[in-house]
């Protein structure tokens, strides 16, 4: 049996940051991750599945600390992105949630995940597959230690960003 | 003659009055796509792959040249071959990996069998279909007409009648040398790779590799992001990321190498920000102080037309594209790195390839962003010119100081990297493509 109460804070915490996503709450957004948060999306291998060593193998995105997270955001910011300007709408669908692990001071848990955005430019896209959340216990809550997503599309139709995933 | 056919008066070159523009129906109109695939990917050399990627007997990789779909593989005897990836019998893609390793390749849909030389090895049923003395050789695999390689930049051609593979490259050389040679190891491309499709025409994408006018614009908000965080976090040594090329005036030069091939560089403000700057005291062994100038501290971007850019200006890799539709195309992407460099070195060459160019990245969405938007402004017909005449005033024939020092012969040389010498370059040898291209078909 899991342990619900610890599952339902997982969810609700996993839900929160979608939906600050989804608003574009970049400073609360920001605020879920931990000083020396990772931000890993593994690319993919010519001869199939992931990459699994990101220091010496290619990813789509791996950040060590938060502010590389920020940069992103604030590349956002300065409105000369043609990418990003304006950003485009999301809905994070996050759904499956499991506990992996649960210590003391942390716990892995992982979810399946749909986003569809939606950009004048690009109309409408559906972006799929799965996240790995290493998440430390904070004060009756979690920081983000070290997000891993995996994204089930390695032909990639446009261009994607730390939010849209 | 249809619309379409007379490529000439969709490239207006006339330097001497200081005009060169081109017709943005080049962009849009189906007729072209089939010209190009005919005159120029069916018609010349193309870029496959990188030969690190097919190290041993039997490695593959399958690509496609134009719209065929082909696959490269090592052959036990170690040499390279290239053969449509279509099955001798009815004509189902044999090899569905992108790559991988196999002695053999069976077909999927009624099982007939080819080793790595192509030949057709054994069929299903051979003895209740054929006759006895069938001779089966008549499914081997079709090779492609030609295959070669340059320092491990394996190309291929469709149709036999090119010139060798090292008069095709020609003036490119010497900048293949120092982007391949630097380090005493070989290059290899690092694990991993990305694919990404965008919706344009190919040419739209071709041309902004060799466009630097545009970085400081487009690209204005990386060095922004990056320099925000290198001021967060206090970046020094190889963690630090060179965004002079974009924020300050440089010296810098552009060039058209001829057959369509393409070059600039710009001074590194930073040259100890990369990789190679490490091994400098080994490098000064082997390469004049000249040389040395131009590994060391200057970028530089290379395009081998149709197909092939070599950058190594943020951080080191291959870039290949093809036509997927009029107004859709296929970017596959590698880091490309010295084999067996340091840990630390290779991890910030990754960074920095991942932080710039990846469509996860800080800035190639918007070069694909840009490029979307020029496709949509193609169909502007009332305003057909696309206006490509910047430093043509300024442009000399052959080699500049820096070519004459490195010892190459550009057609054209041109003092500032953001002249569009090299895009009219790559328009010129599009022009003479499509031309002989149509000579050959009506003769």
């Amino acid at each position: 049996m899991p342990d619900l109460p610890l599952l339902a804070a997982v969810s609700q915490f996993l839900f929160r940051e979608a939906r600050l996503l989804d608003e574009q709450k970049w400073p609360e957004w920001l605020e879920l991750y931990s000083d020396d948060a990772v931000f890993w999306v593994p690319a993919t291998k010519m001869a199939g599945g992931y990459t699994s060593d990101p220091e010496y193998e290619l990813n789509f995105i791996y950040i060590k600390g938060r502010v590389g997270i920020e940069a992103r955001i604030f590349r956002l910011g300065t409105n000369s992105s043609m990418a990003s300007t304006p950003p485009p709408r999301t809905r994070h669908l996050v759904t499956g949630v499991m506990i992996d692990e649960a210590g003391a001071d942390h716990v892995r848990a992982c979810a399946s995940w749909q986003v569809v955005s939606f950009s004048e430019e690009r109309g409408q896209q559906i972006r799929s597959g799965s996240y790995e959340y290493m998440l430390r216990r904070e004060h009756q809550s979690f920081r983000i230690a070290r997000k891993k997503i995996l994204l089930l599309e390695h032909v990639i139709d446009g261009y994607f960003d730390v939010y849209m995933v | 003659m249809a619309r379409g056919e007379n490529h000439s008066a969709l490239i207006d070159d006339r330097p001497d009055e200081g005009i060169f523009r081109i017709d943005r129906s080049i962009y849009n109109d189906p007729d072209i796509l089939e010209a190009e695939y005919r005159s120029i990917f069916e018609g010349g050399w193309l870029f496959l792959c990188h030969d690190s990627i097919v190290p041993n007997p039997g490695d593959y990789f399958s690509t496609h040249m134009g719209r065929q779909p082909v696959f490269v593989v090592r052959r036990e005897d170690g040499t390279l071959a290239a053969y449509l990836n279509a099955c001798g019998h009815r004509g189902s893609i044999l090899v569905r990996a992108r790559s991988g390793n196999a002695r053999s390749f069976s077909c999927p849909y009624h099982g007939f069998c080819f080793d790595t030389k192509g030949q057709c090895v054994s069929l299903p049923k051979q003895e209740t279909g054929w006759p006895r003395d069938f001779d089966i050789s008549r499914f081997d695999l079709r090779p492609i007409a030609r295959i070669d390689s340059y320092r491990g930049l394996v190309f291929g051609s469709l149709t036999p009648d090119v010139p060798d593979l090292r008069e095709h490259l020609g003036t490119a050389i010497p900048l293949i040398d120092i982007f391949v040679a630097p380090a005493p190891q070989p290059l290899e491309i690092v694990t991993g790779y990305s694919v990404y499709v965008t919706a344009c025409n190919w040419k739209v994408m071709h041309e902004n590799g060799p466009d630097a006018f545009h970085a400081p614009i487009v690209h204005n908000n990386f060095a922004a992001a990056v320099a925000y965080r290198e001021r967060r976090s206090g970046a020094s040594g190889l963690s630090k990321t060179d965004t002079g090329r974009l924020t300050a005036r440089i010296k810098s030069a552009n060039y058209d190498l001829g057959n369509g091939h393409t070059a600039f560089w710009h001074e590194r403000p930073s040259p100890e920000a990369f990789p190679i700057y490490a091994q400098k005291d080994v490098l000064a062994q082997r390469f004049t102080p000249a040389e040395l100038a131009w590994i060391l501290g200057r970028g530089r971007h290379v395009t081998i037309f149709p197909n092939l850019l070599l950058n190594d200006l943020a951080s080191t890799h291959l870039r290949v594209y093809r036509p997927l539709g009029v107004e859709r195309m296929e970017t596959i992407i590698w880091c490309i790195a010295p084999v067996g460099e340091a840990p630390e070195a290779r991890a910030a060459r990754l960074r920095k390839f991942e932080d710039f160019f990846l469509p996860s990245g800080m800035a190639t969405p918007d070069d694909v962003a840009i490029a979307e938007g020029a496709q949509k402004a193609s169909w502007a017909h009332a305003s057909p010119w696309s206006v490509l005449s910047r430093g043509l005033a300024f442009a000399e024939e052959g080699p500049d100081d820096a070519a004459r020092e490195l010892g190459f012969a550009p057609r054209i040389s041109g003092n500032s990297w953001d002249h569009e010498i090299a895009i009219r370059g790559v328009y010129r040898r599009w022009l003479k493509m499509m031309e002989r291209g149509a000579e050959r078909a009506n003769a």
